[in-house]
């Protein structure tokens, strides 16, 4: 056992509390915004440090504690995640689009496109995907939080960044062919 | 891409309000509220593991590796693998989680995983000849030294070593690691440890020495064959614990997959082959030439890519997901596909045959290799490339009508009809198998994949629909948006809400996706297809609910009840058409009928194509 990790079990288990709070509110809030939308994202990431409470005397130590907090995260979000997944999307895609600072109206049109794509991707793909390049994980801590090997972390990731782009790229080809129709508003 | 996604990251500028979030965290704590519990996983088919597990029960309740009178209790009919051509014998074992298996001389020994069970069979007669249980969850077996050595992820990794001749566990042995892949060379046994190092075990069971990389399955030019986690470099590894005599440029950039994608080795024509098992796009086969210490792409073969091995001058490759048995020309690179009556889960040579365990029914077959086995029939249309989805389609269309559309179910995805499709491909139709590579779909989505990819295929209707199971929400969803249906043929359809009805009687064993409002998913499906050609397969329920494993596991009256609801639910699928039959499939069921009566299936489906 490190030093500091001795010395972190010493402290009484409020103040231990506390600096895991700290240390990972801010990220923990946004992992759960971006699978339900802002509106429950709160209560998700207060369940989250509920069970993180509850459970402080069985988590790891050091770095693992994270991926720890997020593997929480995960099965907390999994069970609201699906019964509100079609309003979540709508959510996130809201706060995405009107970005009313977004003078960058191609690159606003390629993200809304990347956004659908990764709609219609599966639900294991797109969790890796977002765990990966919008949770900033390592592949270690991707691996602990879906409950894989590291190795299937990068070849999975490989496969679901091959299939976003395929599918980005036909709905930019769809999009910039003459005979594609908008949809009426 | 990952640049354009980390933008589109909709949270990225989303502070918390951080006294409000730490004042709900602050609230609960206080109140000691319950806590919400964490998602259950989803366990697909609750009660086919509920009956597996019953099987087990009472086929292995025996002390640690004392030989055990049944395999199982709910061993499947064989009837359709001992017809199927090439199938020399068909040997029924335990059901369920057939991952381990080696062969010595004229000796086979499997593991089924999920029972426990270790089995011993002759390859000369095809007959079990003793069957142990092992208390322990093995996923691997090597044969060596006189004994067999059973590689188990309990207890934090161990091995165990098994003495066929007393026909016991005699040694276990803790490898504080999770094992991977081992193989026998020398007088060892070598077994890969956390995908970092390979532990050297010697017959007395002591860890020898440990060497650095992964271990790949397999050997060939007289090496084992490891991976080193540091350069994805693919290394020998030989019996003087030397790596490195060889190397092999195996890094990425390549059109082949890096090193720690490498599956499994085998030598073929003096040269090492390398299959890459789960590598959709591209080559999944490669070379390797000691000569020129070349190495390069070979072939390009399928998903779900199990075993390879060499044998009677050819490399053999399995195929989980499309069920096939892959016959490679190691000179020319020559393939033929012979679709499997079954899922295969591992491939031996015993006896001068090849032998094939088959996870799905719980069998091992022995295969004549030099018969006309039956070959797959040209591909029509495979679309593999643009969908999570597969639409695999074959047959000439020489004989005329409809597009037969095999349509999955949980378990019965698309390789589960293999030998449906080869069968009426061969009769001149064209037959498309339709599936999932992988991720979770409902019913509703999958009709509309399937439309979306007929008409991206350009495959022409009208359709008949062949569904499996609970495959038939999906195909009443497809139905009620086609024009152009010739017929459908039900196979074994579970009832609408049966998985909730089965999970209120049984809640212990609840499992069903709570995502899926079933309700609503066949909202638009029709309760009355007309006057539609329609057939209904409908399981045993002698076979299965009321079998005497289920009746035994869950009382009387609740199988009754079960029973009585799937009853319900095939009158209601009969009365879909007032131009319905139904036949049934005697002794068997519970997603067996396209593994043991395929027979039936086909002549169901010519029939409807007759009427």
């Amino acid at each position: 056992m490190s030093e500091r990790s001795a010395l972190e079990l010493t402290e009484p288990p409020g103040v231990r509390f506390d600096h895991l709070f700290e240390a990972n509110y801010s990220a923990i809030y946004r992992y759960c915004a971006r699978r339900l939308g802002r509106s429950d994202a709160e209560d998700a990431a207060a369940d989250v440090f509920t069970v993180a409470w509850r459970r402080l005397d069985d988590m790891p130590e050091g770095d693992a504690r994270r991926a720890w907090l997020f593997a929480v995260a995960h099965h907390v979000v999994g069970g609201q995640y699906r019964s509100r997944e079609r309003r979540s999307r709508l959510s996130t895609r809201l706060e995405q689009t009107t970005d009313p600072n977004n003078e960058h109206l191609e690159l606003a049109g390629d993200i809304d496109n990347l956004l659908t794509a990764l709609d219609g991707l599966s639900r294991t793909d797109q969790e890796l995907l977002r765990l990966s390049s919008w949770d900033g994980l390592t592949r270690t801590e991707i691996a602990h939080v879906l409950g894989i090997k590291e190795n299937a972390v990068d070849q999975r990731l490989h496969r679901a960044r091959n299939r976003l782009k395929l599918r980005f790229d036909r709905l930019d080809s769809e999009a910039s062919s003459p005979t594609h129709k908008e949809t009426p508003a | 891409m990952i640049e354009l996604l980390e933008r589109a990251d909709p949270a990225k500028d989303l502070d918390a309000d951080r006294g409000r979030l730490r004042g709900k965290v602050d609230e609960r704590i206080g109140l000691s509220a319950p806590l919400r519990p964490p998602a259950i996983a989803r366990i697909r088919k609750p009660w086919l593991i509920a009956v597996a597990s019953f099987a087990a029960v009472i086929a292995v309740a025996v002390p640690v590796a004392l030989r055990t009178d049944s395999p199982s209790v709910f061993a499947p009919s064989l009837d359709g693998l001992a017809a199927h051509p090439g199938v020399q014998a068909a040997v029924p074992l335990a059901s369920g989680g057939l991952q381990a298996m080696d062969a010595e001389d004229d000796t086979i020994w499997v593991m089924t995983t999920l029972q426990n069970v270790l089995q011993e069979v002759s390859a000369e007669s095809g007959e079990v000849e003793a069957t142990f249980s092992i208390d322990a969850r093995v996923e691997g077996l090597v044969i060596g030294g006189g004994r067999l050595w059973l590689i188990s992820p309990d207890n934090g990794g161990e091995v165990l070593r098994f003495d066929p001749e007393r026909g016991a566990v005699d040694l276990t042995i803790p490898v504080e690691g999770v094992p991977g892949w081992a193989g026998w060379l020398g007088d060892s046994i070598w077994v890969s440890r956390d995908q970092a190092d390979v532990i050297r075990i010697s017959t007395e069971g002591e860890i020898v020495d440990t060497v650095p990389g992964e271990l790949k399955g397999g050997e060939g030019l007289g090496y084992l064959w490891v991976s080193d986690p540091d350069t994805d470099l693919i290394s020998s590894l030989s019996e003087a614990e030397q790596l490195g005599d060889m190397v092999i440029p195996t890094e990425p950039g390549l059109e082949t997959m890096s090193g720690s994608g490498i599956r499994q080795v085998a030598e073929a024509d003096g040269r090492l082959f390398l299959l890459d098992g789960d590598h959709p796009w591209g080559t999944n086969l490669n070379v390797f030439d000691p000569d020129s210490s070349e190495f390069g792409a070979f072939a390009s073969l399928t998903f779900g890519l199990l075993d390879l091995i060499e044998f009677d001058g050819y490399l053999w490759v399995t195929s989980s997901s499309d069920h096939l048995l892959i016959r490679i020309d190691p000179t020319s690179g020559e393939q033929h596909r012979y679709p499997l009556p079954g899922k295969p889960a591992g491939l031996v040579v015993a006896d001068d045959a090849l032998w094939v365990t088959l996870y799905q029914p719980g069998a091992l077959i022995r295969l004549d290799t030099r018969a006309d086995l039956i070959e797959s029939s040209p591909i029509v249309a495979d679309d593999w490339n643009r969908f999570p989805h597969r639409l695999l389609c074959t047959g000439s269309g020489d004989a005329g009508g409809p597009t037969i559309i095999l349509q999955p179910s949980d378990w019965i995805d698309y390789g589960s009809w293999s030998v449906i499709q080869a069968e009426l491909s061969g009769e001149g139709h064209i037959v498309c198998a339709n599936g999932y590579v992988e991720g979770e779909t409902t019913p509703k989505q999958q009709a509309a994949d399937l439309e979306e990819a007929l008409t991206e295929a350009d495959i022409p209707g009208p359709y008949l629909l062949v569904a499996a199971v609970d495959g038939v929400h999906s195909a009443r969803l497809f139905a009620a948006g086609a024009d152009d249906l010739a017929g459908i043929v039900l196979v074994d359809p579970m009832p609408v809400g049966f998985q909730g009805f089965y999970d209120d009687l049984l809640p212990d064993l609840a499992g069903h996706p709570p995502w899926l409002d079933l309700d609503a998913e066949l909202s638009e499906s029709l309760d009355d297809l007309g006057d539609l050609p329609l057939t209904v397969i409908e399981q045993d329920p002698n076979a299965v609910f009321l079998s005497p494993g289920f009746v035994e596991g869950f009382g009387r009256e609740a199988a009754e009840s079960v029973d009585a609801y799937w009853q319900r639910g095939l009158a209601f699928y009969r009365g879909l058409s007032s131009s319905s039959r139904s036949v049934i499939a005697n002794g068997t069921g519970l997603d067996m009928v396209t593994w043991d009566q395929p027979d039936l299936v086909i002549e169901q489906v010519l029939e409807l194509l007759r009427r």
